[in-house]
């Protein structure tokens, strides 16, 4: 099959959007990928296919069509557009289907761009629009949402493997310190883990959100778009940088009702996903350098550890409460400072992830650089882990 | 308005399911009957939920999955204070939300000491 690569990525400032529309902010990180892939937006550009990755374009932002109103603002006409809608996972749904493009030999060079602009809306119209990804009648109609289920999903881990309130916290801490060192990250202030798991005042500023998850061990509502270019790998000299290779790409689905699930504590899809992007890669866990994992809420960053075999299941916390995932150690994640500190503007994020990743792959990630990192693996979770895709990245030997 | 909820037994090879499918997961049949999904269940898992959606006028609520003695488990809606995995609920459908001339029925969970 033919090789695909990441030849530019762009990433706005996450956090409150200011300078103008969502095809604005869609545009701000489109161009910057632009530049740094090195492509002109003039006649013969190059550019064969956009896709807009956006779960709520339609819904919160009152836009269709997105796709084709970017390929007309950035004039890539007459470029090919689809705007994709995989929930959360749309952004890494959008790259693997720009790698489909590429690799079937239909293009030689696509755009994706992942956004979106969440906080136009109040918090309950905000955790309304992202819980109707949940099985309509079997829980939406229900009032759950995506913090019950991982409310309920953390009671489970705790019961059974004995992670803490403090655990989390510690993974929370863990990936704002990150994101310190992430200029595009939502959230550059650090939270004191006495202040928030040990002072006895603790409560007070981390209130539980949906029991036993409290504020710190949630993902914050943010705006943002995240862009890469993808390039046929036979082509890479039409690029200013040597693109990133991508190694492997693992989707799978699981029951729609969380309900359903056999064992309430696995994420099969996870699983799967990981396995798949492995088996394609020819890649094990111990040989990935670094990985962006969705930390929605942290207890997920814990349980996707395991699932992706960094750890052994019921082990992650104990990584965790070890420095173990921390940069420096054995194997560092969510670098960009995860979905906690760096935000998760739903679209975005699957290919903030990938950028993240690039960025590193290429030694350009700064205070947070993993040493040498070669090879990274992202993890991008859609619905409560029932549509999940895997993508490994690889630095090609000069 | 639904007073009852039910679970779809495959009417080939009797695999019981909630929600609806349209093929069964065990035999891959495509025809179901309706049988009534009540009675006691056990707490599987809960949660208290501090910031409800669009549409609830409480400050909290209570969800868990249960496990029906049929084996099937199933989200719902939980009154009770002091809740522990393990306990015993009895079933009840009662509304789940209120929708602009609509209300919407659904499993209310109770202990079953009450
Ligand atoms: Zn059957």
């Amino acid at each position: 099959m033919r090789e695909v690569g990441i030849a530019g990525v762009g990433h706005t400032k996450f956090g409150k959007w200011t300078e103008g529309t969502f095809v604005d902010m869609l545009s701000k990180a489109a161009v910057e990928a632009l530049d740094d892939a090195g492509i002109r937006t003039v006649k013969g550009h190059g550019v064969d296919q956009v896709f807009v990755a956006s779960m709520g374009s339609g819904m919160i932002n009152r836009q269709s069509g997105v796709a084709s109103a970017l390929v007309d603002t950035l004039n890539l006409r007459p470029a090919m557009a689809e705007t994709i809608e995989n929930g959360p996972a749309s952004g890494a749904s959008a790259v693997k289907l720009g790698y489909m493009a590429i690799a079937s030999g239909m293009c030689n060079c696509v755009l994706v761009v992942g956004g979106e602009m969440m906080r136009v809306v109040s918090g309950w119209e905000g955790t309304d629009f992202v819980a109707t990804m949940l099985h309509p009648e079997a829980e939406y109609n229900y009032g759950l949402t995506l913090p019950a289920f991982a409310g309920m999903f953390t009671r489970l881990y705790m019961e059974k493997y004995g992670v803490t309130e403090r655990d989390l916290s510690i993974v929370s801490v863990k990936n704002h310190e990150n994101a310190v060192h992430n200029p595009v990250a939502h959230i550059h202030v650090v939270p004191s883990l006495y202040a928030i798991a040990d002072d006895e005042d603790a409560h007070v500023i981390n209130p539980y959100v949906a029991e036993p998850l409290r504020m710190y061990h949630v993902c914050p509502v943010s705006d943002g778009a995240a862009a890469v270019v993808l390039c046929a790998m036979d082509q890479a000299d039409r690029f200013a940088k040597k693109p990133v290779k991508i190694a492997g790409i693992g989707q799978a689905t699981d029951t729609h009702s969380v309900a359903e699930r056999e064992v309430p504590t696995d994420l099969l899809a996870v699983r799967l996903a990981a396995q798949r992007a492995y088996d394609m890669a020819g890649l094990k866990p111990q040989d990935i350098d670094v990985a962006e994992l969705h930390d929605a809420f942290q207890i997920l960053e814990v349980a996707e550890s395991e699932e992706v075999g960094f750890f052994e299941k019921g082990q992650g916390h104990i990584a965790a409460r070890n420095g173990e995932t921390r940069i420096g150690g054995k194997i560092p994640i969510n670098t960009s400072g995860g979905l906690k500190a760096k935000g998760h503007p739903l679209g975005a994020t699957g290919v903030s992830q990938i950028v993240e990743l690039v960025r590193q792959l290429r030694g350009e990630a700064g205070g947070r650089q993993v040493q040498d990192a070669k090879t990274g693996l992202a993890v991008n979770f859609g619905g409560f882990g029932n549509n999940v895709v895997a993508t490994i990245l690889a630095r090609e030997e000069e | 308005m639904q007073l009852k909820m039910y679970a779809y037994k495959c009417t080939c090879c009797g695999e019981l399911h909630h929600p609806k499918h349209y093929a069964c997961r065990k035999c891959g049949a495509r025809s179901f009957e309706e049988i009534d999904l009540e009675g006691e269940a056990t707490v599987v898992t809960y949660t208290k939920v501090y910031n409800l959606p669009e549409g609830y006028m409480k400050p909290y609520l209570s969800f868990g999955i249960v496990k029906f003695d049929n084996g099937l488990t199933v989200s719902g809606q939980i009154e009770a204070e002091n809740l522990k995995t393990g306990m015993k609920v009895k079933t009840s459908v009662g509304v789940i939300k209120e929708g602009v001339g609509k209300d919407y029925y659904g499993f209310i969970f109770r202990p079953v000491d009450e």
